[in-house]
């Protein structure tokens, strides 16, 4: 890690179980852990899910580049946790001085940019199905942090630790439909539904399923 | 070291979907880079100018190439390997900050084609989700989170349409955090969204503070000030509290909320010296007071708009310090002050 003594300034400490920042609140600044662990969280109905779990030297926040974009998670504290925080103004005076983080920030827009446009794929999907069965394919090729790496089963069967709402979610479409769907690919025995997570019997199924529908 | 190499004309530097593991700048001749847009399917060619880079994000991304890199007239790239990029950009920090910026704004424009097809379903007004989050943490007795969720709330929101609840439900936070602490005691917001009974029995049957209470006259009082203050009528606001605080008098629930407005409204009317005489007087008077922190808060602002940054930080060192209060607004509003004037 490069040395960021000469950025006490913008050092912040939080204690376990604080909140840095919550979701849908607006956000203009971003973070560098320094020490201790962060728990990125989403409320959804009357569960709070684990997203993410961070360390040094992570950055989270970093989407409030974005102006105005209310934060689309919580941050939680989950150790005693020191953290660099910067926003549009002294962003520059860091990533002047320390390469490292530039860098760091640089690969993670590299990736985030990425992320963006798959989704922005599965959504341009006309053919509902589709959409459903591109966001395990998704999942699958970008081993989010969301399914904490998507198991590898045998050969071509693969486990998401997923439940219908993130499917949902990533689909854009509402629940009764993903359920629905779902329940379609269950009875054709393409997919299992669990409690807290989805089997696909077969992702090549589902990449020719995909690529059939997608315009070329 | 980077490497030169040669690239005849119509020759492919590298193909949409090859593993990206280089960064190219071009030297000379012409290289375009050809994909099609996914937002409206067009073919678009990029033309790469001379000491441009090429191939960063898919490389540093560690994704697949997402075009070709058709070479249009006889080219010499030198081509770096990841680790030899960054260690190149490593000490040109500005080539890194130009393709940040490049980057942000591709980002900016892919989220906002994201957030657009994404808008008819699920999207959630900003307000309504941060009082919602707020609801969850207090329905599960985090109140520590929850008093900051509200806080927030109330920061951003002075006059949203649930500032008055969410006034309360900071109330209601504080207290069962002051009460039982975090995780303890009867949740201050029984039921729940899904309808799922609460595991502990006495939520139900245990008096909610304040949260759903029928409000008494002062608290109307209250509340009505509180609203004149976010509508901007600090003079009308500043004699309600007055008179509240005359009524009531340091005990019970709104004289000492009231006396700290009447402070707001001061410093909202620019009368610094009349803000910091005012809080002076309610630290002296009232040291345990519930809004410690906001009041030295104030105190801080008032002396740096009078041009006093030293005895000012001084106010935000001491919110700072403060036990108990880590994620209060004061504190955020003091770090971020201290931050400001650190940055000025």
């Amino acid at each position: 890690m490069s040395d960021l003594s000469g950025f006490s300034r913008f050092a912040r400490t939080y204690q376990p179980g604080e909140l840095i920042f919550a979701e849908y609140e607006p956000g203009d600044s971003f973070y560098l852990i320094q020490a201790g662990r962060v728990r990125i969280t989403k409320i959804v109905g009357d569960i709070e899910k684990n997203i993410d779990i961070l360390q040094p030297p992570e950055i989270f926040g970093e989407m409030a580049i974005l102006e105005g974009a209310p934060r689309s998670a919580n941050a939680i504290a989950l150790d005693t946790v020191k953290v660099l925080e910067f926003n549009r103004a002294n962003f520059e005076i860091l990533m002047m001085g320390n390469p490292q983080i530039a860098l760091r920030l640089l690969r993670l827009f590299a990736k985030r940019i990425y992320d963006q446009k798959r989704r922005f794929m599965i959504l341009t999907l006309e053919d509902p199905q589709a959409k459903i069965a591109d966001v395990f394919l998704m999942l699958d090729e970008t081993r989010a942090p969301m399914n904490q790496g998507a198991a590898e089963l045998d050969g071509d069967k693969r486990e998401f630790k997923v439940t219908v709402d993130d499917v949902a979610h990533w689909a854009g479409m509402n629940l009764n439909d993903v359920q629905t769907i779902l329940g379609h690919f269950s009875n054709q025995r393409r997919v299992e539904l669990y409690q807290d997570r989805i089997v696909v019997k077969n992702i090549n199924d589902f990449i020719r399923f995909v690529n059939s529908k997608r315009k070329k | 070291m980077p490497k030169l190499a040669a690239f005849r004309s119509n020759s492919v530097i590298y193909f949409n979907g090859d593993v990206a593991d280089k960064v190219y700048v071009l030297q000379s001749g012409r290289v375009s880079l050809n994909y099609t847009d996914i937002e409206n399917g067009k073919d678009i060619h990029e033309v790469i100018e001379r000491g441009e880079f090429f191939g960063v994000k898919s490389s540093l991304g560690h994704y697949p190439r997402e075009e070709n890199a058709v070479v249009l007239q006889d080219a010499s790239v030198l081509a770096f390997t990841v680790p030899e990029f960054e260690q190149f950009a490593s000490s040109n920090t500005r080539i890194i900050l130009k393709m940040l910026k490049v980057f942000s704004n591709q980002l900016r424009r892919i989220h906002g084609q994201v957030e657009n097809l994404m808008e008819n379903q699920t999207s959630v007004n900003p307000e309504n989700g941060l009082f919602r989050a707020g609801e969850y943490y207090l329905r599960n007795r985090l109140y520590s989170q929850a008093r900051y969720v509200f806080g927030r709330y109330l920061t951003y929101y002075p006059a949203g349409r649930m500032a008055e609840q969410a006034g309360r439900f900071l109330e209601a936070a504080e207290t069962a955090l002051t009460r039982y602490g975090d995780g303890k005691g009867p949740a201050p917001l029984a039921g729940s969204q899904a309808g799922r009974p609460d595991t502990e029995p006495q939520a139900a049957t245990a008096p909610r503070p304040q949260a759903q209470a029928a409000l008494t006259d002062v608290a109307k009082d209250y509340y009505n000030a509180v609203s004149l203050f976010s509508q901007g009528k600090h003079q009308d606001a500043l004699k309600e509290f007055k008179r509240i605080m005359d009524a009531s008098g340091d005990d019970g629930e709104y004289g000492p909320k009231a006396a700290f407005d009447l402070g707001r409204c001061l410093y909202a009317l620019s009368q610094w010296d009349a803000t910091i005489r005012h809080f002076t007087g309610i630290i002296q008077s009232t040291p345990r007071h519930p809004d410690m922190a906001d009041i030295l808060f104030m105190m801080g602002q008032a002396w740096e708009k009078k041009g006093d940054n030293e005895r000012a930080a001084g106010f935000y060192k001491k919110v700072l310090s403060m036990p108990g209060d880590e994620d209060s607004s004061a504190r955020i509003k003091a770090r971020k002050a201290m931050n400001a004037m650190g940055g000025a």
